[in-house]
């Protein structure tokens, strides 16, 4: 009797804040107003970073907080999709966009390639795998010299080529400013994408595995399938967001696609709550602005990232999402209380 | 050699009636026999009982049917197909669905949204409708939803729907694995000791939805540890020792079978 009571406003208490249109249309809004807000190249160039930074914390989360697949090569895909693109450009005077398409195919293909060799290890071993794909893909970027330049790396890579809106004003990339409205829109569009996936069956059917596989097949559901399915989205995100960043750099060296990358994606998704979509937003941004705002303490800064994370990892398992969840849940009680 | 065996139609064909047909099946595990050598052809319509000893090999059995282990011989025809070497998520496709002794159940998810997952092997949305969400979306979301609420109802955890599959009680979350194993819409319905850690009061409610889901045209498959519930309700009776065939029958056979009561029922005779 009680609990039958209990439970339907448990259930508003677990209600997003803002409607789905209203959160996109709220996400588009504080996307055209931030780089009005920061209005130095320093903060512009943080904002592309951060908007980089989401799409590869929301590919992983596809993969580790939906499928429940610990995937540490989330470096790797993020690389080839920098060098696919970087090389289709520079070397064989593909456009953008194609290259774009071809690397963020390529990036995908390349996490269904380690899934599929992977598909019977789970947990550590698959970490352990993954990690090495990690390693592995960063020492060929490292070492074919003919083809990557090696640790000299690639120079003069030109911006997203600018486009002219009909008569109206012309879209140049080279402008910070404006390659933050293209990436963020990107990220976006991958926020919408997984989300929809998420919110269909395929989001049931990934869940059934990440909780239970022997369960899942009791249902019907063809694990390795739907793993090696996820890995492929979470790995092109990954990859659509490696054609991002040279071009906005301008130089391209294999250092930015190091396994230590692969930690701090997955500290993103922790620290902002894994089976959340919006929680690794938060974690991307929070882990790529806090370190930089704590540039003035030095090294020491290092310490005070390591402390975070722990304390969120002892005392806020399900991260920034969570903490939101009990915060917004509690505020709701607070208001209802006094009728 | 399972492939001859298996493609011997003249062993199926007689008996239309039986639904599962299990011949000579085998599964060790390093140099212990779990089962060894085991037939047997579940009627359709009945509901048809495993019992035997701790560790008499039931629950391999059911996982050799269900395709979780993969048997060193023997073969399985379902519905006059051979389902041999299919995999266990192919298998529920063809209508074998089951519920598993140590409870399996996704405990995070909400009971309601446990059953919802059984749904989607019959979904018939068009791929694109993943991402664009359009009426036929809607409507499949809908429908799955009101049918796992019937088949929550069904089972009498109607007022559980919203709460955590992992915060239900003992016998409710068998209740909760029953229903889930029916959204796959199975014909064969296979329990692995679903009156385990039940009260008097569970084990009547259980007993009647397996007798109502009988006369729905289901097949069921039960193993027991629970002689009463098994007497009751089952039409026919397997019994194993030591992974072997001992003895299959009616129940009232069953207990008054010499070499049941020796090897099983013991001398606690009831």
């Amino acid at each position: 009797m009680s609990s039958a009571e209990a439970t339907p406003p448990a259930r508003a208490a677990h209600a997003p804040l803002l409607s789905r249109p209203t959160a996109y249309l709220g996400a588009m809004l504080a996307i055209a107003l931030l780089p009005l807000v920061f209005t130095d190249a320093y903060w512009r160039t943080n904002l592309i970073i951060c908007a980089i930074n989401v799409m590869l914390a929301i590919g992983l989360d596809f993969v580790l907080g939906y499928a429940g697949q610990l995937n540490l090569g989330q470096s790797a895909f993020y690389g080839l999709g920098a060098y696919v693109s970087t090389l289709l450009i520079m070397r064989l005077g593909v456009p953008f966009w194609i290259a774009f398409a071809g690397a963020v195919a390529f990036s995908g293909l390349a996490g269904i390639a380690l899934s599929l060799f992977a598909t019977r290890l789970r947990g550590h071993y698959l970490a352990i795998a993954s990690l090495g794909f990690a390693v592995i893909t960063y020492q060929i970027l490292l070492n074919w010299i003919s083809l990557t330049e090696g640790p000299l790396g690639i120079y003069a890579i030109p911006p997203p080529p600018a486009f002219a809106l009909s008569g109206m004003a012309t879209i140049d990339f080279g402008d910070l400013a404006h390659l933050f409205y293209l990436v963020a829109g990107f990220a976006l569009l991958s926020y919408f994408l997984l989300d929809q996936l998420i919110r269909s069956p395929i989001g049931e059917t990934l869940t059934a595995i990440r909780e239970d596989e022997v369960s899942a097949a009791s249902l019907g559901i063809n694990a390795a399938a739907w793993k090696v399915f996820a890995f492929g989205v979470g790995s092109a995100v990954a990859g659509a967001a490696g054609c991002f960043y040279p071009g906005f750099v301008g130089t391209l060296v294999p250092d930015a696609f190091f396994v230590t990358e692969s930690f701090t994606i997955l500290a993103m998704v922790v620290v902002g709550g894994m089976g959340t979509l919006i929680g690794p937003v938060w974690g991307a941004i929070l882990l790529t602005v806090l370190p930089e705002l704590l540039r003035g303490i030095g090294d020491l800064r290092l310490v005070v990232y390591g402390v975070a994370l722990t304390l969120v990892v002892l005392f806020m398992p399900g991260g920034i999402a969570q903490a939101a969840r009990l915060a917004l849940g509690r505020l709701r009680r607070a208001t209802e209380a006094p009728r | 050699m399972t492939a001859a065996l298996a493609t011997d139609p003249a062993a199926v064909a007689p008996q239309a009636a039986v639904l599962l047909h299990a011949k000579g099946l085998h599964k060790s595990f390093g140099g212990v026999h779990a089962v060894r050598d085991i037939s047997l052809a579940v009627p359709a319509g009945a509901i048809f009982a495993v019992i035997g000893p701790n560790g008499a090999g039931k629950s391999t059995l059911l996982n050799l049917l269900s395709g979780i282990y993969r048997p060193d011989a023997g073969s399985l025809v379902f519905g006059g197909m051979d389902l041999t070497g299919l995999p266990a998520h192919r298998r529920v496709r063809h209508g074998i669905a089951r519920t598993f002794q140590k409870i399996r159940l996704f405990r995070q998810l909400s009971a309601l949204d446990n059953i919802v997952a059984g749904f989607h092997i019959h979904s018939t949305l068009a791929p694109w409708q993943y991402v664009v969400h359009g009426p036929a979306f809607r409507r499949n979301h809908a429908h799955c939803r009101a049918e796992a609420a019937r088949l929550l109802a069904f089972m009498g955890l109607e007022t559980r729907a919203h709460a955590a599959a992992g915060s239900l009680s003992y016998g409710e979350q068998r209740m909760l694995e029953i229903a889930r194993a029916l959204a796959t819409a199975p014909r064969l319905l296979m329990v692995d000791e679903p009156a385990a850690g039940l009260n008097a009061a569970e084990v009547e409610t259980l007993l009647d939805r397996l007798q109502m889901l009988r006369r729905l045209g289901l097949t069921i498959l039960v193993v027991e540890h629970n002689m009463d519930l098994v007497m009751k309700v089952a039409d026919r009776v397997l019994v194993i020792d030591y992974g072997q065939h001992l003895f299959e029958g009616a129940p009232a056979q069953v207990q008054t079978h010499a070499g049941v009561i020796a090897a099983y029922l013991g001398g606690e005779t009831r």
